[in-house]
């Protein structure tokens, strides 16, 4: 086991080398010169130049890419252009957001996918089952920003129950991060869009359970508990709800990766200070350095939980071993 | 027989007539007539990065078919325009963009000198339209070194006659600076054009009308991302660095040059300034403001070459302090916007703290200490800037502070707006929060005050002056009559902006600049450039394409 994993691990590294080198060349080509988006264009020409050497950005390709590397390989991911400081502390400052409010959606979508998938297969052919599936499908399909939208119109500025923007009252202090994120403001700010996030992504849990539960209900052990006398309920959610979460589980560790980009829109829809925008934004202004380092990084995470979801595999299915 | 000649003579005729519908010297050969006009490309913005300068492009391509000449409009990624017309080649035939109405344009040596200025039509320099003209070349040059400032008003109303007749570019259109604050919160508010309701003088004046909300939030849909003047390059940061920097001078409402950190200047000779600094001023830190950190900012800014302000300060020759509260400066030629544009603009720092940073470029400059009338408390990016009163400053604010609270989008402000969590926007409302604000449906927005400031930057039609056809001011005038300023303005704008036209640099909504005399082309009416062409010697050959005077 140790050894397979040693194994990924090193897969990873070679596979996030190669990453790094096509994001770097990707920005590379990317039409237009960085400098446009950083500076007026009335300024000096002279001034544009300095500015490219500021950055490196006159140096040849390959120098680039030298110096690249060799930073990479230290972890440095430089300073990015528009912010003057590490890359590394702008996306530290911005990822705590992103993930809490990532891990609350998951909270919402897996709890509610997990039973709702289970009780759903339970039920099979009832009218709740399709109105489940459409319900689910419905936010899945419906953009996110416009369900957001509704959201804040109904629930905040409608109703009055939750804040309507930002993750925090407007000139609320304090700094550390208990102070930051565990308080009942932080917390009113967290609930709309962690149930707009969360049922968009509802569907894939939802159906993945639903489907696992389906094939699972027909396994003799199902017939065994049955006649056994158990109650409904203990067969539902202790005998067949249980291996049924295997393929859910491997989704999940999947979904971390992805929702980081899928979450943009929620944070742009919520004024969320998460790192969704600022990739946008390191994009658009080409900020090379920044938006490299997010790309990197956000590989890295969904390689590591592409092995971490098979590793946990191993451990819920005894019947599955690795070499 | 003869009659039968006759008609067949008129059915040629008509045959002949019907081939050159385009009017024209049908009687002259086609290879008598002067070259064809070439095939064109006009780089227009993309839809999503603006729509009207997108569409109008397209209008032109189908307005320039109808007359015979081919234009390509191609969407074009704006910094990707920006490298094209900046490049070395200057390989490009017309394009669209904009020159934002910042406040230091206001003074017209930006929109007269630095855009049209033959010296400028070099590659990498402004005027991407390469327009020379020897006679506005010398009345650019004038308006420039004339220190006074009536006498240099005359001269930029004679620059703006020969622009508006020679069409060096056409202007399609300016947004109009809608924006909106809570009049039941606050009271004396400006609205300055070119800067909207958040400008350098609203938070100085403006008043709180209870005791229970002092300090307005100020919302913004772009984020800040440096607080280190030296380094910082978005309009958006500046807007807050300058109330936490003061600045010798400091532009009124009215757009005159006031006092501000300095108490007066002498202008000892063209290119010699003697800026007496206001005593008693200390920094936020408590340390005296002195001449030394004037003296110290303005050469730490000069010594930049890529800095924010490298056009406002290339033209000082050197600064040095005359006594304790007196200090020099030595032009390298008489620049009669040092006062407006200039000392308006460079912030003092404070040396004690700048001197010892290193590289000023690189320090990350976290808690800024300025001298100027708000004093920084804290930032999140991505969330807001919190601000409170000087409380030592010369001049009594009535605000505690402010909050510049940073939203992603403009429809999260417009639900905070209606939620009453904002009391001043600091950006453009786009037309449909306009009208739904207007429309105030169920008295949700009753609260706010819609304000509108004509902007005095423009949207326009560049040409490249340097090739035909857009080298020949007969087609460059007959062109003006193609573009349809109306659908611009009422239509894709839906009312808010104001009027372009040929040659049109400063508009209407500057008022003290602006020359009211002079007749732009400003009307849609292609016939006429159609007859235009004509007398100017255009030509369309057999194929009804438009062929060159010879």
């Amino acid at each position: 086991m140790l050894f397979y994993i040693a194994k990924r691990l090193m897969v990873m590294v070679i596979m996030l080398f190669l990453i790094a080198t096509m994001i770097f060349l990707m920005f590379r080509t990317m039409p237009g010169d960085p400098t446009a988006s950083m500076v007026d264009p009335s300024i000096p020409r002279e001034a544009r130049q300095a500015l490219l050497e500021r950055y490196g950005l006159h140096e040849s390709l390959w120098t680039q890419y030298q110096i690249f590397v060799q930073d990479l390989v230290r972890l440095d991911f430089g300073n990015s252009f528009f912010y003057n400081r590490p890359v590394l502390r702008v996306i530290g400052d911005r990822l705590p957001a992103t993930l809490i409010l990532m891990l609350s959606a998951m909270l919402v979508a897996y709890l509610a996918g997990v039973l709702g998938g289970a009780w759903m297969a339970w039920h099979r052919g009832s009218p709740l089952e399709s109105v489940g599936v459409t319900f689910s499908l419905i936010f899945r399909s419906a953009p996110t920003f416009w369900v957001g939208l509704m959201a804040i119109m109904v629930f905040s500025v409608a109703l009055g129950w939750f804040p309507a923007q930002g993750m925090r009252s407007t000139g609320y202090t304090g700094d550390t991060f208990f102070e930051i994120f565990v308080n009942r403001d932080f917390l009113r700010h967290l609930i709309l869009p962690s149930i707009v996030a969360g049922f968009y992504f509802l569907a894939t849990p939802l159906l993945i359970m639903r489907n696992s539960m389906l094939e699972v209900m027909s396994e003799d052990y199902i017939e065994m508990a049955r006649a056994k006398g158990l109650t409904e309920r203990r067969v539902l959610y202790h005998h067949a709800a249980r291996n049924a979460l295997l393929p859910v589980v491997t989704a999940g560790a999947l979904f971390i990766g992805a929702a980081i980009g899928g979450q943009v829109l929620i944070e742009v829809v919520f004024s969320w200070p998460g790192l969704g925008r600022e990739i946008v934004q390191a994009v658009t202004r080409s900020d090379y350095p920044l938006a490299q380092g997010v790309f990197i990084i956000i590989s890295a995470i969904m390689m590591f939980m592409n092995l971490v979801a098979d590793v946990v595999y191993a451990f819920l299915d005894p019947r599955i071993t690795y070499r | 027989m003869g009659k039968m000649h006759i008609f067949r003579m008129a059915l040629a005729c008509l045959a002949l007539s019907l081939v050159v519908s385009c009017g024209g010297r049908a009687d002259v050969a086609d290879e008598d007539m002067g070259a064809p006009v070439p095939n064109l490309v006009i780089l227009s913005s993309l839809p999503e990065a603006n729509r009207v300068n997108y569409e109008m492009a397209q209008e032109l391509a189908e307005e320039l078919a109808k007359i015979g000449v081919t234009l390509e409009a191609r969407p074009t990624d704006f910094s990707v325009l920006l490298d094209v017309l900046y490049g070395e080649d200057m390989d490009y035939d017309a394009y669209t963009i904009g020159w934002s109405g910042r406040v230091e344009r206001l003074d017209p040596d930006m929109f007269i000198h630095s855009i049209n200025h033959s010296d400028n039509a070099v590659a990498g320099a402004n005027n991407t339209s390469r327009f020379s003209n020897a006679e506005f070349d010398i009345l650019a040059d004038a308006q420039r070194q004339e220190m006074d400032v009536e006498a240099r008003r005359e001269i930029v109303w004679r620059a703006q006659r020969i622009l508006a007749e020679e069409v060096p570019r056409i202007t399609l259109y300016s947004r109009a600076n809608v924006q909106t604050y809570d009049k039941t919160r606050f009271t004396n508010m400006v609205n300055m054009s070119g800067e909207g309701l958040f400008n350098e003088w609203s938070p100085l004046v403006m008043e709180p009308l209870s005791q229970d909300h002092t300090v307005p939030v100020v919302a913004s849909n772009i984020n800040i991302t440096n607080l280190n003047p030296f380094a910082a390059r978005s309009v958006y940061d500046w807007r807050n660095l300058r109330l936490i920097y003061d600045k010798l001078v400091r532009l009124s409402p009215q757009v005159e040059p006031e006092p501000w950190a300095a108490t007066g200047w002498e202008i000892v000779e063209d290119t010699v300034v003697d800026v007496t600094i206001r005593e008693g001023m200390t920094f936020h830190d408590g340390k005296p403001v002195t001449v030394d950190d004037v003296v110290w900012s303005y050469q730490t800014w000069m010594d930049l070459p890529d800095s924010y302000f490298a056009s406002f300060t290339n033209p000082i020759e050197s600064v040095e302090a005359r006594d304790g509260q007196t200090v020099r400066f030595v032009l390298e030629a008489p620049y009669a916007p040092f006062i407006t544009t200039t000392l308006t603009q460079i912030p003092i720092v404070p040396r004690h703290i700048w001197e010892n940073v290193g590289d000023v470029t690189q320090y990350e400059n976290a808690r800024p200490v300025g001298s100027g009338p708000f004093k920084f408390v804290r930032f999140r990016p991505g969330e807001e800037l919190v601000t409170e009163r000087f409380d030592d400053y010369f001049f009594p604010v009535n605000i505690e502070g402010y909050i510049f609270k940073i939203y992603a989008s403009p429809e999260g402000v417009l639900s905070d707006l209606e939620l009453k969590n904002v009391d001043v926007i600091s950006y453009d409302l786009i037309p449909a929060h306009i009208n739904q604000i207007k429309n105030n449906e169920g008295g949700r927005f009753s609260h706010l005050e819609l304000t509108e400031a004509p902007d005095i930057g423009f949207f326009y039609i560049g040409l490249n002056n340097n090739r035909p056809p857009f080298n020949n001011a007969d087609f460059r005038r007959a062109l003006t009559y193609l573009v349809d300023y109306d659908y611009a303005l009422d239509v894709l704008l839906e009312g808010y902006g104001s009027r372009g036209g040929g040659g049109l640099v400063i508009n209407a909504a500057n008022e003290f600049w602006h020359n009211p005399e002079v007749p732009i082309y400003d009307t849609y009416d292609p016939e006429k450039a159609r007859e235009l062409l004509a007398e100017a010697g255009f030509t369309w050959d057999s194929n009804g394409r438009l062929r060159m005077p010879r």
